[in-house]
């Protein structure tokens, strides 16, 4: 599989060799996947190529569903493997923060919401939390917005802002890898627009990891991307040569729009 | 515009193959009559709801007319002038009781060492008498015999006796507070008991004797107080003796007027019927027999007049037991010769200026009250709605006074929500949230299953399980300081909160598991990715969201305690009384009679039509109102706190 990757820089998550099944079903074969530490690399392919899987895969969403497991290869975050004995499920969760494609802010305060993941993580002192939330609302570029109705409930927000609050309440423990799953499916033009824009800033603090179903989204934010077809990665490499030149005729036909 | 060639009429190809083959049944077209049957089942249930209101208004709305006649008549004859004082003065008994029993938890520490000593000889007597009945029985009846019969006869009968009472003295068990020298004399002065000798055996006169020395002593001890309890015992005798000449008098105008009205609802029968009768002969009959069943309304004015003569006689009389019982107040001693004496003391001191107080402020009505004053249809509004009595079937007055009921209803469904609430709602957390699906198939069933027990089976179960249950637990020492340890009535409201929380848990548990389940999975999504564990998720979250169904699921469950009839017609105890709350939360453990209680159990009882029957239909309304508030409060819940569709 041709990739380009950047050797002066360390990977952050590694994905080898990885296959994975939902029971006697394998739906990811043999995955190869480095990503760069502060870059936006996008996750393209078509429907149920396996795309959301191999998000899930990173911060172990999958472990509810019952029967999926990694049947061959490992990832890793940091260089851990992420399904070592001693891993603690909460403090990836930690380090590897996820956003969905349907925003989905709790049934709480804007200011609750936010300072959620500060909660669950034991922090008690009021003042952390407070410039915790401060700062997600900042980087997630709500703070002007709402801070002067960080008691109203949340979902009183527009789509665009719930789900900008939903990357706040994500960065909002500073993980090191923050997973999109198709963030901006559900927006309108202008609201993906901001979302876009926000994705560019958050790649100077975070890694961020976004499927998009959009090949102009992906070309618009991300520096590396990675084409999935049928649960195989197919190629992977900067996003500008990617769209430019594709080395592979798969990649070619499906980002043609020829794609049978 | 342009004149256009009309098209033509042509039906559209579609509908012609529609209508192909489509029949009519009397002509309506069978689409339209199904539609039909689906619409009336569906107003049907409209309309029977509409049909019940009306009923029960119709039967609820005579009430007013019917009671506040009562009440008019409970005015013009002077009842309610016996009342002013007759009311406060129904204290006097119970504190005379208290009284009563101050004095014997006093004196009973001191005597009941000679009480038992003398109890229990006698008990031996009896015993040996039973035990050689058979043998006495012969000898009395000849004795009896006239004239005497000859030695010869009665000698073997006395032989009889004397051998079987030497047996039964021998083998009599005598119990240790007597030495064994005492038991010694008994068992020989029982051996010579015979049907012969009336006279006690010595040592039980001695025994009683020593009984009466002891209880003067003590009663001597404690001298103030046992005059104080004889003195208020008696000193309402003299209010009393005039009180109730007053009382017979009104009762009879009373009486009078009941069968005037009685006698007059018949009369007017018969008159309707005669101006329909058609043959004159029969007409003729009806208006003989209405007239001859004529009579006047009691002239009130007149039968009042020589109860209201005496009314400086009975003021004085009040005033003369009000500085009494004051009286008795100061003369009090302060202390018993048990706690629980002293207590008693306590209370009945605090008591009595209060009971003289109210006897007092009596006085002023007494001298205002007038016969002619209307009764208006706010004080019977206010004699139900905040009646405290609910009184039937008396010979002096009913009242119909719905706050014992309520309260009575409100206390029990309280209790039973507070105990449904935390089991049913964990029961549906752990559920939902927690249980494996084997788990799942066993729990969710068996709860439903309650539902399906009829609850006069749990009221049996209460009757006999959970009533013994509660009074032994309640006698356990070590758990006295709980509020109202030791409980004195098996049947209570707590029992039936226990009994009605167990008929709420499955309605509660299943609208509550609804409503976790309810939560959408994005919540769920979004707190597992932020690394919440399972319980963070499930408190921060899910509980929190579902919170508004939880909510109306214990309202709901509110609603089906308050309309259950048969538990608490069974196991609440039916006392008609507002319960007393100056105990503090032990309150829960006495009896009370409920909103649908008494209807059960008094509407087979009553005559139709009558203001009780009436009374009781009130009552029903009021319960419909109150079931209908609590479901729309429900509704109100859910639809304010909805969450978005996911």
């Amino acid at each position: 599989m041709p990739t380009d990757s950047n050797p002066a820089q360390p990977s952050i998550v590694e994905v080898k060799d990885m296959d994975f099944a939902y029971g006697s079903k394998t739906a990811l074969h043999g995955i190869n996947l480095e990503v760069e530490r502060k870059r936006v690399t996008a996750l393209i392919g078509p429907s149920g190529c396996g795309k959301s899987t191999l998000l899930r895969c990173i911060n172990r969403m999958n472990d509810r569903v019952t029967g999926a497991r990694i049947a061959k290869g490992e990832v890793r975050v940091k260089g851990k493997n992420i399904h070592d004995a001693d891993v603690d499920l909460t403090q990836l969760r930690k380090q590897v923060g996820m956003v969905f494609q349907k925003s989905n802010p709790f049934p709480k305060t804007i200011y609750e919401n936010v300072a959620y993941g500060l909660r669950v993580h034991g922090e008690k002192d009021g003042e952390v939390i407070h410039e915790a939330v401060e700062r997600a609302l900042t980087q997630a570029a709500l703070w002007d917005e709402l801070k002067d109705r960080l008691q109203a409930h949340a979902l009183g927000l527009s789509g665009g802002q719930q789900q900008r609050l939903c990357i706040a309440r994500a960065i909002a423990t500073q993980p090191d890898v923050l997973l999109m799953d198709e963030p901006c499916s559900a927006l309108d033009p202008i609201a993906t627009l901001k979302i876009e824009e926000l994705i560019h800033q958050l790649a100077r603090d975070y890694t961020v990891i976004i499927v998009t179903h959009n090949m102009q989204q992906a070309v618009r934010v991300s520096d590396y991307t990675a084409f999935l077809h049928l649960g195989k990665l197919i190629e992977f490499g900067e996003t500008e040569r990617m769209f430019d030149r594709p080395k592979e005729k798969l990649t070619e036909s499906y980002l043609r729009g020829t794609f049978s | 515009m342009v004149d256009t060639p009309a098209p033509i009429e042509r039906p559209p190809l579609r509908d012609l193959i529609l209508r192909k083959g489509k029949r009519t049944i009397v002509g309506a077209d069978p689409q339209g009559l199904i539609r039909g049957f689906f619409a009336a089942n569906s107003s049907v249930t409209i309309i029977v709801l509409a049909l019940i209101m009306i009923f029960l208004l119709k039967e609820g709305a005579g009430f007013l007319g019917t009671y506040k006649h009562e009440l008019e008549i409970y005015r013009r004859a002077g009842l309610e002038f016996c009342d002013i004082v007759d009311r406060p003065l129904s204290e006097q008994q119970e504190l005379s009781s208290k009284l009563r029993r101050a004095v014997t938890t006093s004196v009973d520490p001191i005597i009941q060492g000679v009480r038992a000593r003398r109890d229990a000889a006698f008990l031996l007597k009896r015993e040996v008498e039973e035990q050689t009945k058979l043998a006495r029985e012969p000898l009395a009846a000849a004795l009896e015999k006239e004239p005497a019969p000859a030695a010869t006869e009665l000698d073997p009968l006395r032989q009889q006796v004397a051998a079987a009472t030497q047996q039964a003295a021998a083998k009599m068990n005598v119990p240790d507070v007597f030495t064994a020298d005492e038991a010694k004399r008994l068992r020989d002065e029982f051996a010579k008991l015979t049907p012969e000798v009336s006279d006690l055996p010595p040592m039980l006169m001695e025994l009683s004797a020593a009984f009466t020395v002891k209880d003067k002593e003590a009663k001597q001890k404690f001298g103030p107080l046992v005059d104080a309890s004889d003195e208020l015992e008696e000193a309402p005798e003299e209010l009393r003796g005039v009180l109730d000449e007053l009382k017979e008098e009104v009762l009879a105008t009373k009486e009078a007027a009941t069968t005037h009205f009685t006698l007059e609802e018949g009369r007017q029968k018969l008159l309707k019927a005669a101006s329909k009768a058609k043959d004159p002969q029969e007409k003729e009959d009806l208006i003989k027999e209405a007239d001859a069943s004529k009579t006047d309304e009691p002239n009130y004015e007149e039968s009042i007049k020589p109860v209201l003569e005496r009314r400086e006689e009975l003021i004085g009389k009040v005033v003369a037991y009000a500085a009494a019982a004051d009286a008795a107040a100061v003369n009090l001693p302060k202390e018993g010769g048990t706690a629980e004496a002293t207590q008693l003391l306590t209370e009945v001191r605090a008591a009595l200026p209060l009971h003289a107080k109210a006897l007092r402020d009596g006085v002023e009505s007494l001298r205002t009250w007038k016969q002619d004053k209307p009764v208006s249809i706010f004080t019977v509004i206010g004699a139900f709605f905040f009646g405290t009595s609910w009184l039937t079937n008396s010979s002096w007055q009913d009242f119909f006074g719905f706050v014992p009921l309520l309260v009575g209803s409100v206390v029990i469904a309280l209790i039973a929500i507070v105990i449904a609430t935390p089991l049913s709602v964990a029961a549906a957390i752990y559920t939902n949230q927690f249980a494996s699906d084997r788990e799942k198939e066993i729990i969710k069933p068996v709860i439903e299953f309650i539902q399906a027990i009829p609850s006069v089976v749990l009221g049996f179960i209460g009757i006999s399980l959970v009533g013994d249950l509660i009074k032994e637990i309640s006698e356990v020492p070590w758990l006295g300081w709980l509020p109202g340890f030791p409980i004195q009535e098996r049947l209570n409201m707590f029992n039936a909160g226990c009994l009605l929380a167990l008929m709420a848990v499955p309605t509660m548990f299943s609208l509550a598991e609804d409503a976790l389940n309810n939560v959408p999975q994005a919540y769920i999504d979004a707190s597992d990715a932020l690394g919440a564990t399972k319980l963070q998720t499930v408190f921060r979250v899910i509980v929190p969201a579902g919170l508004s169904g939880i909510a109306a699921a214990i309202l709901l469950g509110l609603g089906r305690v308050i309309g259950e009839t048969m538990v608490v017609l069974l196991v609440a105890g039916n006392r008609i009384a507002i319960p007393d709350f100056s105990g503090g939360p032990g309150v829960i453990f006495q009896p009370a009679h409920t909103l649908t209680g008494i209807i059960a159990q008094e509407l087979g009882e009553v005559s139709r039509g009558s203001a009780h029957w009436q009374a009781l239909f009130m009552v029903g309304i009021v319960l419909f109102v109150i079931s209908l508030a609590v479901n729309g409060c429900a509704r109100a819940v859910v639809r304010r706190f909805e969450l978005p569709k996911a």
